[in-house]
């Protein structure tokens, strides 16, 4: 990781080199890691992206064989979801929970190194086959029995069941982490309705982790041992159920859209109330709809199944189910423009892609009802329309949004802005391109194309949709890479950005940009849900409930009333103890990492090496793990 | 800066649109899942429609409602600060409200459809069995005995019920004109039906799998012909007689002839291994096919041919009989394991329809496309496929025959002593083709 000179760090004295990156603990630190190696894979996974729709481009192309396409459906679809979405959100959540609750860290600082670690290598395992020819090539669903010993004998499948058992762990830490630092590390007053929308949905996305996760892990367990050890969980000649494995996946899987999508809608109720000068219309409303969808995110998983035979009862339960989600997902979308209706709209780029998001969740949600009622759904299901439909959800809602929370924060995070020129072009060119590749998907779906497919027949009336997807994706790439190059250029000689350049509510715009170590060199008292309006613009919050004057409740005796800080001191001149920046929760990674690709030495017949690296890695691990428990935080 | 922008790229988009609107509109689709050609599909079409209508009122309020917030409320030097609001119950129980009403009637529809559709098939439907294989169909019609493979001819007017099963991974049976998908679960029978409509013509419609199965699940694709109940009648009639040059076929057609002769009080036993699922009748009944010329383009595959060579003359010079003796004779089964794998009804075979690793071949002549509907089933064609299948269809469990081909499965060059030279590939492909 790249530490230049020019930018201010946060503790330049201290805090450079590599050497502090690997050994650091602090919540921003570690957010900023996951920010480029998150950035980093959307790289290769963009490319992955790039390769099948040129493949897709005309009929009957060979530009990729059909194995290495189909590596590269199953490494696009695990690099985003694993690899690109839910890490770009933990950037977020690492960088801003602290900061927003009022907060000097997480609750529990070198955990967080360690689930970023493990991410960090678990990418790696799972990336770097795709260079040899030996990626995972099950499909990022991993359906058995071809995701078995028997009909995936390869390595492929080995690295994708392994490293989604890797970066499961480091998801599960995180959770647990964010789950207790929300809990427990509130600032005085920071009451949970107070909390910015931002944090209240990655609250509820850290449950939603805790409960989705263990399923999988459950499910992959199972799969493991059929690849490894000859159980028969799966193997269909043995007697084993694939529908067991359908089930388990989609049990995890469709929480696991609401874990992708939720942290963008709370960025974007972050952007919306800023740049429209107006608090989130509907405060309660935001965050019990949050709630409930993440609830009855576990009760929709069959609709992903519809084809499978459930038979119609269960049909008619999973249907009825999923329209009903429609309705807090909707209730957000009215809200946000209630919020921006009757403001004093300003548009940055930040405000754009938020808009966008709007825009263009709409059509992936209005798609998304479509495919809730089964007679309908069976002629979609495994179709191009059902790609079109999650690329609106997961581009134009989880990307843009994250894109937007980019957009916004960087002033926070590197004390410069993004170049706004650049931004546009950006946004435009994404916007464009973004509709250009995914909404003809709806009509060549529709039109009988199966997804999935390496080539497709001429004549079948796909041609002008799947090439006008192609050129859309280019388009994507050019916008892409203006990204990079804005966001490169900007964190060096970006325009400097003050404590609070967008007159935005919440705590994190009270400390100085780039915030100090600490974050907070007094913890504020917070007697509102917009703190920093009720410092500067006193009107605009005036009739909001939980937003009473009651700092005379509050007793600590640390605290000190809301203010902004501008001044930057050291931790050691305000005599903030600070942890220590410390090796072992990468070692502890690096062992688990070990540990887990012994199995595929194991796969390779060579048993003692097997063992040696298993065991090796194991022994590497408790006893990095003993060090790290054994040594002072602080 | 960046007010212009909107205006310069709007029309694009807007353009972008229109064209798009344009193209779906025009044009040739034949695979559309909007055909009402079956009860099936008319129940799919008509909560679309209503599903279209609403999400378009949906999407059309939020979008104008957005776009207006966007440009009514933008930010103006020196206007007034916004009023302050920060919810208001009322509007949020209304708009929450009006979608739920939506939904009630998109559910009450969907529920209805979903209980019409999986009631038990009508008890004189015609049972198809479906049976995928990595990557190709297996069609069987248990009621006349016939096996066939990625050809499914059905009648116009006559329900039909497909019972799915699948003999390794998980596939998924789909005919987008005729309704909607059911998935091949292992350990599992799934079940579909449905009836193509009286008032269709007879059509050549494209299926494909879409259950994502391995290295060439792009090319696990199939031919449906719905052709009239008369033709269909012909096309059984055919369909479950044994193999032309068969001892079957010669037994059979010997009985018929001394049946006529000597009118035996006896009727003669046939000679067949497997037994004939009918009696023999006086005449072979003519080969009936979906005709050839009716076939659309879009039936019709275009797929690459690889660059392998193949001697025209030979082709024409292909002499089934020889084929035939390579085939059948089990001295040949080194070089030429055909039945090992294959059924041919009538021949002797080494593999039953239930654990064959390819297609049944009994009337193989009669096909208009091979390789699960990749290839047309011409001479040149087929005798590239069979000197190098795996290089056709990636993953093919069909392996390289021809010498000195290289076999792209197991990465090694065919030697001589264990493949089929040019002549002798000829000679199978002029067999196969005689199989009408």
């Amino acid at each position: 990781m790249e530490t230049s000179s020019a930018i201010p760090t946060h503790d330049a004295s201290e805090q450079s080199g590599i050497w502090s990156w690997i050994t650091t603990v602090d919540h921003k630190r570690i957010g900023i890691l996951y920010l480029y190696t998150a950035l980093f894979y959307l790289l290769v996974g963009g490319l992955e992206a790039l390769l099948i729709r040129t493949q897709l481009a005309k009929p009957n192309l060979s530009v990729v064989s059909a194995e290495t396409y189909n590596q590269l459906f199953t490494m696009h679809g695990t690099t985003m979801v694993f690899l690109v979405v839910m890490p770009l959100s933990a950037a977020f959540f690492n960088y801003l929970i602290p900061l927003q609750i009022g907060a000097r860290d997480v609750a529990f600082p070198r955990l967080n190194a360690f689930s970023y670690w493990v991410y960090a290598l678990g990418g790696l395992f799972i990336t770097l086959p795709i260079f040899f020819g030996i990626a995972p090539n099950g499909g990022w669903f991993g359906y058995a029995p071809l995701s078995g010993p028997t009909f995936g004998g390869g390595f492929n499948m080995d690295f994708w069941v392994l490293g989604l058992q890797i970066l499961g762990i480091s998801s599960l830490a995180a959770a647990f982490n964010f789950i207790t630092t929300i809990i427990n590390l509130r600032a005085p007053g920071m009451t949970l309705m107070r909390m910015p929308m931002f944090t209240w949905m990655s609250f509820v996305v850290q449950f939603l982790v805790v409960l989705a996760f263990p399923v999988i892990t459950a499910a992959l367990f199972f799969l493991q041992f059929d690849r490894f050890f000859g159980t028969n969980f799966y193997e269909v000649q043995a007697g084993g159920d694939p529908l067991l494995w359908q089930h388990l996946f989609w049990v995890f899987g469709h929480p696991e859209v609401y874990i992708l999508i939720l942290p963008a809608f709370g960025l974007v109720s972050e952007v919306l109330p800023t740049h429209s000068r107006k608090p989130l219309f509907g405060y309660n409303v935001m965050a019990y709809s949050g709630i409930m969808i993440g609830f009855l995110g576990f009760g929709v998983w069959a609709h992903h199944m519809f084809a499978v035979g459930m038979g119609p009862v269960a049909d008619s339960i999973f249907s009825v189910a999923t329209m009903l989600i429609g309705l807090p997902t909707g209730v957000k979308i009215f809200n946000w423009i209630a919020t921006m209706y009757g403001g004093s709209l300003r548009f940055p780029v930040s405000m754009k892609f938020a808009i966008g998001l709007i825009a263009m969740f709409t059509i992936g949600g209005i798609s998304g009802v479509m495919h809730s009622s089964p007679p309908s759904d069976l002629q979609q299901t495994d179709t191009y329309f059902i790609v079109a439909h999650f690329h609106y959800v997961l581009y134009g809602g989880a990307m843009m949004g994250i894109f937007a929370g980019i957009y916004h924060y960087f002033p926070k995070i590197t004390g410069r802005f993004m170049s706004e020129r650049l931004g546009n072009w950006q946004f435009w060119l994404n916007f464009i391109g973004l509709n250009l590749t995914f909404f003809p998907m709806h009509f060549s779906g529709m039109l009988g194309m199966p997804r999935r497919i390496y080539t497709y027949d001429a004549g079948q009336g796909w041609d002008l949709f799947n090439l006008m997807s192609t050129a859309g994706t280019y388009l994507l790439l050019v916008a892409g890479l203006i990204f990079a190059y804005n966001f490169f250029k900007s964190r060096v000689s970006g325009a400097p950005a003050s404590s609070d350049p967008w007159g935005a509510p919440t705590l994190e715009w009270s400390i100085p940009s780039p915030p100090p170590d600490y974050n907070f060199a007094q913890i504020p008292e917070v007697t509102s849900r917009y703190p920093m309006w009720d410092l500067k613009a006193p009107d605009r919050t005036a009739g909001i409930e939980h937003s009473h004057a009651d700092a005379a409740d509050i007793a600590d005796a640390h605290a000190a009333p809301m203010h902004e800080e501008t001044e930057r001191r050291t931790a050691k001149e305000l005599g903030i103890p600070m942890p220590f920046n410390t090796i072992k929760p990468f070692l502890v990674a690096l062992g688990i990492v070990v540990m887990f690709s012994g199995m595929i030495v194991l796969h390779m017949g060579k048993f003692p090496l097997a063992m040696a690296t298993m065991l090796g890695g194991g022994v590497f691990m408790v006893a990095s793990l003993y060090a790290w428990l054994t040594s002072p935080l602080e | 800066m960046p007010k212009l922008h909107l205006r310069r790229v709007a029309p694009v988009a807007v353009l972008a649109l229109a064209l798009l609107a344009l193209a779906a509109c025009g044009g040739d689709y034949p695979n559309s899942t909007f055909s009402k050609n079956t009860e099936l599909n008319d129940g799919a079409v008509f909560i679309w429609d209503r599903m279209m209508l609403l999400g378009t009122i949906v999407f059309v309020v939020v979008e104008v409602l957005l776009v207006y917030t966007i440009f009514k409320f933008r930010r103006r030097e020196g206007g007034p600060a916004p009023r302050q609001i920060h919810g208001n119950a009322a509007l949020e129980i209304t708009w929450t409200a009006i979608p739920a009403l939506i939904l009630v009637f998109l559910a009450v529809p969907t529920v209805r459809t979903i209980f019409e559709n999986q009631r038990k098939a009508p008890a004189n439907a015609l049972q198809v069995e479906v049976i995928g294989h990595q990557w190709w169909w297996e069609f069987r019609y248990p009621e006349y005995g016939i096996t066939t493979a990625n050809e499914l001819y059905l009648p116009i007017g006559r329900t039909v019920n497909f019972s799915l099963r699948t003999r390794d991974v998980l596939h998924s049976f789909w005919i987008p004109q005729l309704g909607g998908k059911r998935d091949l679960i292992a350990n599992k029978v799934n079940y579909i039906w449905f009836t193509p409509k009286e008032t269709l013509s007879p059509a050549a419609l494209n299926g494909a799998c879409v259950e994502y199965c391995g290295a060439s699940h792009a090319n696990m694709r199939f031919r449906t012909f719905t052709v009239t109940a008369a033709d269909f009648d012909k096309w059984v009639a055919h369909q479950k007689t044994v193999a032309i040059g068969s001892p079957a076929a010669g037994a059979a057609a010997a009985a018929a002839d001394s049946a006529a002769k000597a009118k035996p009080a006896v009727p003669v036993k046939t000679a067949s291994i497997i037994p004939v699922a009918a009696p023999a009748e006086p005449t072979v009944p003519e080969a009936w096919v979906f005709p050839a010329d009716k076939l659309p383009a879009y039936a019709i595959p275009s797929t690459p041919m690889p660059a392998t060579a193949f001697d025209d003359a030979l082709l024409a010079a292909g002499d089934a009989k020889a084929g035939r003796e390579l085939l059948m004779n089990p001295a040949n089964l080194g070089k030429a394991p055909c039945m090992t794998c294959h059924v041919v009804k009538g021949e002797t075979n080494y593999a039953t329809d239930d654990n064959a690793k390819g297609p049944n071949l009994t009337h193989f002549g009669t096909r208009h496309t091979f390789g699960a509907g990749l290839f047309r089933n011409d001479a040149r064609t087929l005798a590239l496929w069979i000197k190098n299948a795996p290089a056709m269809k990636p993953g093919s469990v069909m392996p390289t025959f021809g010498v000195g081909e290289f076999n792209p499965m197991i990465k090694q060059q065919v030697p001589a002593a264990a493949g089929l030279d040019d002549k002798q590939i000829a000679d199978i492909v002029a067999y196969l083709r005689s199989l009408k």
